[in-house]
């Protein structure tokens, strides 16, 4: 055809969505987000790849609900004076070394592989020095995290990277981990740059591979093969630590249920909010129950049971500070796993190293840039020059004060609702701010006080 | 110095599944050279853990997870297996007089499982080290994830075979219904096949003419090159 090898000039530096401000006035269902992200998989010819987590601002959150502290009908506790404890125990008349949390918080799940050697270091000081669990994550066990946690959960994962039988003996707590709530049903991700020599040697993969990790164990299935799984572990560990089935939210009850049957000392679920080092986004965003939503659901599972007491129940996805442990608490967990919040008290989203943010086309606090091993600060790498910015001793420090900061704030609910332990909060503490939440989480609605709304006559 | 107790025995009819494993877990701490299990009646996890020298030798079936997280362990199995049979073997060997069933020697880190019937689908699935020899056939899925080491088998072997391997051999000497994804077929070298004889000589295992080989085609190892080197060239 004439012309057709004329070829059109092409502008070298095409400018971002966000250099147009006023697009957004637009609205509609094109947004410059969805344009922009059909134009990056007309490029990429894949899916988006990223880290943290899923950005939907219309989630229902924790913040739909509200504590009704004590006043003439309850009695609070002397805020600086009397006692609030926090201490929770997994496994108690179960396994002969129980797990002892002296905070209803653990550090969830993640890898020396996503995160470096400093920043496994720093959370690793930081728990020890609340009486709280770290977690290997996947890729096996770091001896460095084993050094520095006093309490250390060992994931059991399909790809059994790193697994060895003196390593399971050393753990305080095994998580057979089912699926997460970052991307339930699908395997993790560490993207090439981040599989060092170093990870390469712990996994046993070829340096600078593409890993993708199978989904599901590679010798038991469901709900009938758990029980042989979990006495093969117990025989493995002398019957002597706890043993835990993580899930990510989605059929939460039968999950629950299926897991406590099955034996296990303790469930784990994390919700749609749970963070990642790499995911694919549009999975981010659509799979998996938000973590609110799925709390009582779980909890209803073990109280039907009959095991809520005996059975621990650990939450995580997307908790960020005291308010949402405190109400998760009330709603029917034990403790709740923190992954993304200590990530960031380590220093990620930190404005430091702010050409570094800009090179990898993000600025600190758009940050989500961990599937790429270039972390500006440290913290999800692999490359030492990098790994170097972060200080074990100073990251350890902050993150102590976050957790410090995390239990007090809990504390101050449970205080200010007559609680002398933490975990006596429960759903009465709460009320819902919307109809969804309150249908959700069966907490009634504000201002109802329990009522027939007045619109019900009508 | 002791004498070096030779034998011990051990009855598992009416026996709990940790006492049976604790009396092994003795003897090999003891330094026995060997324990005859007798009546294993295709009990599940039969030989957990056991991380000291010792030679096994079951007298019947065993069930789920017979020998597994074992290290140093070498044990004979004069009946068939049941699921994942020498799960994460460190070092040592597992022979399999009968067949095995679902995923057999699943994470294989190192050692040998030999069985000398046929394997079910996913054997050798996620293996890092060691070797799977399959006398017979072996099921679908085969070697899935393989990380490293060597699959050999002597019959056919089912659809999805290798799949999604990342390094390490697959031999067959029979028939494969269909390769599974990224995976190649090569020249297999003449000191490869001796040293294949031979290793099946060993357990009385009577070698295929010949064996095709297949390795990883390395397509799978990255998502997407172009924009790999875009991330090496950021920083
Ligand atoms: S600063 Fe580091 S840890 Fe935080 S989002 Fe960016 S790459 Fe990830």
């Amino acid at each position: 055809m004439e012309g057709s090898s004329v070829k059109a000039e092409r502008p070298t530096v095409e400018p971002a969505a966000s250099d147009f401000p006023r697009l957004r006035e637009f609205g509609g269902i094109w947004s410059p987000e969805a344009i922009e992200e059909i134009h990056e998989k007309a490029d990429l010819g894949r899916y988006q790849i990223r880290g943290q987590a899923t950005k939907r601002k219309d989630f229902p959150s924790f913040d739909d609900l509200v504590f009704v502290p004590s006043g003439l009908s309850r009695v609070a506790l002397e805020g600086y004076r009397e006692r609030c404890d926090t201490q929770v125990v997994i496994g108690e008349g179960r396994v002969k070394r129980p797990l002892v949390l002296e905070r209803p918080i653990m550090i969830a799940g993640m890898s020396f592989g996503a995160l470096s050697v400093n920043a496994k270091r720093a959370l690793g000081m930081a728990a020890t020095r609340c009486g709280i669990s770290t977690c290997t994550g996947e890729g096996g066990m770091h001896p460095e995290e084993r050094k520095y946690s006093s309490k250390l959960v060992y994931q059991y994962l399909p790809s059994r990277y790193g697994l060895t039988p003196y390593d399971l003996r050393k753990a305080d707590m095994i998580e057979i981990v089912v699926s997460q709530g970052a991307k339930p049903g699908t395997g993790g991700i560490l993207l090439g740059l981040k599989v060092s020599d170093e990870v390469a040697e712990m996994r046993t993969l070829p340096k600078g591979v593409d890993q993708r990790s199978p989904c599901r164990h590679p010798d038991w299935l469901g709900a009938d093969d758990l029980p042989v799984k979990l006495e093969q572990l117990r025989e493995a560990t002398d019957y002597a630590i706890p043993i835990s089935v993580k899930v990510g939210a989605s059929r939460t009850y039968d999950d629950v249920r299926l897991a406590a049957r099955g034996g296990v000392d303790a469930v784990v679920f994390d919700g749609a909010e749970a963070g990642t080092a790499a995911s694919p986004k549009i999975q981010l965003d659509h799979a998996g129950v938000p973590t609110v939503a799925a709390v009582g659901e779980a909890a209803e599972a073990l109280r039907d049971l009959g095991m809520k007491e005996e059975v621990k129940l650990i939450v995580g996805g997307g908790i960020k500070n005291g308010a949402d442990a405190a109400k998760c608490i009330a709603l029917g967990a034990d403790a709740v796993y923190i992954g993304s919040a200590v990530i960031i008290a380590l220093n990620c989203h930190r404005p430091l190293y702010v050409d570094d943010y800009a090179r990898l086309g993000t600025t600190p606090y758009e940050c989500c840039h961990c599937h790429t091993g270039l972390c500006p600060v440290g913290i999800t790498t692999q490359l030492p020059k990098l790994v170097a910015r972060l200080d074990p001793e100073e990251a350890a420090d902050r993150v102590t004060n976050f957790l410090n900061a995390m239990t007090m704030e809990i504390q101050l609910f449970a205080r200010s609702c007559g609680k002398k332990h933490v975990n006596d909060l429960d759903g009465n503490d709460l009320r819902a701010l919307t109809h969804d939440i309150s249908l959700m989480t069966g907490v009634p609605m504000v201002g109802l006080n329990g009522r027939v709304p007045a619109w019900r006559k009508f | 110095m002791a004498a070096v107790e030779n034998k011990r025995t051990l009855d598992c009819a009416g026996k709990a599944t940790a006492e049976i494993n604790q009396f092994l877990r003795n003897a090999a701490a003891d330094g026995v050279n060997e324990v005859e299990v007798l009546n294993p009646q295709a009990r599940h996890n039969l030989a957990v853990s056991i991380t000291d020298p010792i030679r096994l030798v079951f007298r019947g079936h065993v069930g789920y997870y017979a020998v597994s997280l074992c290290d140093h362990v070498r044990a004979e199995i004069l009946g068939s297996a049941g699921w994942g049979v020498g799960d994460n073997l460190m070092e040592g060997e597992v022979v399999v007089h009968g067949n095995a069933a679902s995923a057999a020697a699943p994470s294989l880190r190192g050692g040998r499982v030999v069985i000398k019937g046929s394997v079910g689908p996913r054997s050798g699935i996620g293996q890092k080290w060691g070797d799977l020899i399959v006398g017979g056939d072996a099921g679908y899925m085969t070697g899935f994830m393989m990380q490293k080491g060597r699959i050999v088998i002597c019959g056919d072997a089912a659809g999805s075979l290798g799949d999604s391997m990342y390094d390490g051999a697959i031999y067959v000497g029979g028939e494969i219904t269909e390769l599974g994804n990224g995976v190649a077929v090569v020249e297999a070298g003449k000191e490869d096949l001796d040293e294949l004889r031979e290793m099946l000589a060993g357990y009385g295992i009577k070698p295929p003419k010949g064996f095709k080989k297949l390795i990883c085609d390395g397509t799978l190892h990255h998502f997407d090159k172009k924009d790999f080197d875009v991330w090496k060239e950021v920083l």
